[in-house]
């Protein structure tokens, strides 16, 4: 039996974390929950406590990523098999995360990203979304000859080897997305998608919201795939890791 | 053919920038404005006349204080970033140092505690 960690990091959750918290008890019992508390003010912590799970404290804001950084490395101390990302804003839905453990584990696949897309689930999203997705998609098919249909997904499952991995990057980019898949798959490991269903956001703000930060999200996206680029094309031999399976 | 002195010192430093990043020394997001910088270098240095072109634009008489007037705008923009970065880590680095000193004191004070225990157990 593997040990499977459900990481959320939760910023301003206090509306949301509750049900998400119950909803992972009831229907992945299995897994152990961790939720990273990025600094929020409200009270997500308090709510946490309640339900007596593990809750890590960042001491001030770091961000979706780092927050992500955190549990992994919390995963890695501790020495778990697998993690499952979890957005703490009630889109992800728990039976869902069951799935991506057991295709993760069935095709033997480092990193399972759930998609919305691959079966039509009726998800809808802004046009903004729509069209990175669909860029980053594309991008990903040309170069690295792999269809992945939802790059921008979060709802991911790790396995032992990339948690570790995550764990000890020095440089985790901010937006961990397309330009880590990239990386990934050209680094070697096994990048498989597995078809979910996701609610619409139920509170709270996004935080790929406005017109600047869109903008913003897209030049750093493409900027650190180009970085990506030049180390694969660089350094071909090195870059390419040894892994065992 | 003056300017081929300049193209040459644009891309060396274009791949000192990125050679850099890969050994990890610079993060990514730092070396984005100073790359930026670097093609604006190159691109000036292959059509040299196109400052005399932004120049007559911004109605300038003599174009190379366009170019020097940029230049300086350019870095103190790197400056001001640069200092918001120190002033935001500076805030962090004194968050982490008092948290670390308190858990450092908690430690203390739960060793001390278990000490008289210790001392039992090695007899």
């Amino acid at each position: 039996m593997h040990r499977v960690l459900v990481i959320i990091p939760a910023h301003n959750e206090a509306e949301n974390i509750s049900a998400v918290i119950t909803e992972l008890q009831r229907d992945f019992s299995t897994a152990d929950i961790l939720v990273v508390n990025d600094y929020s003010t409200d009270a997500t912590r308090e709510i946490v406590a309640k339900h007596h799970i593990p809750c890590v404290d960042n001491i001030f804001n770091l961000g979706y990523a780092w927050s992500i950084q955190t549990g992994l490395k919390y995963a890695t101390a501790k020495g778990y098999d697998y993690a499952i990302q979890f957005d703490a804003d009630g889109q992800h839905i728990a039976a869902e995360a069951t799935k991506l453990y057991q295709t993760a584990v069935k095709a033997n696949s480092d990193i399972v990203i759930g998609s919305r897309y691959l079966e039509d689930s009726g998800y809808k999203c802004a046009f903004f979304r729509r069209l990175g997705q669909k860029i980053f998609s594309l991008l990903i098919r040309i170069f690295c000859q792999k269809r992945i249909t939802d790059p921008l997904s979060g709802f991911q499952c790790l396995n032992r080897r990339v948690i570790e991995k995550y764990a000890s990057f020095n440089d985790y980019p901010e937006f961990p997305d397309a330009n880590l898949i990239i990386e990934m798959l050209y680094r070697g490991y096994k990048v498989t998608e597995a078809p979910v269903k996701m609610r619409q956001r139920q509170a709270g703000e996004s935080m790929h919201g406005g017109i600047i930060a869109p903008i913003k999200y897209m030049v750093n996206m493409f900027y650190s795939i180009f970085f990506v680029f030049l180390q694969h094309f660089g350094f071909k031999r090195r870059f390419k890791e040894k892994l065992h399976r | 053919m003056n300017n081929i002195y300049f193209i040459i010192i644009a891309v060396i430093l274009m791949i000192y920038i990125v050679h850099t990043v890969r050994k990890n020394k610079l993060s990514v997001k730092a070396s984005f404005w100073w790359l930026i910088g670097s093609v604006i270098i190159l691109l000036l240095s292959i059509f040299p006349y196109s400052i005399n072109w932004l120049a007559e634009i911004f109605g300038i008489a003599y174009p190379p204080a366009l170019l020097l007037t940029l230049a300086v705008v350019f870095l103190l923009f790197i400056n001001f970033q640069d200092s918001r970065h120190i002033s935001e880590q500076q805030a962090k680095i004194t968050e982490l140092a008092e948290q670390v000193a308190l858990l450092k004191f908690e430690q203390s004070r739960s060793t001390t505690k278990r000490e008289p225990n210790d001392k039992k157990s090695r007899k």
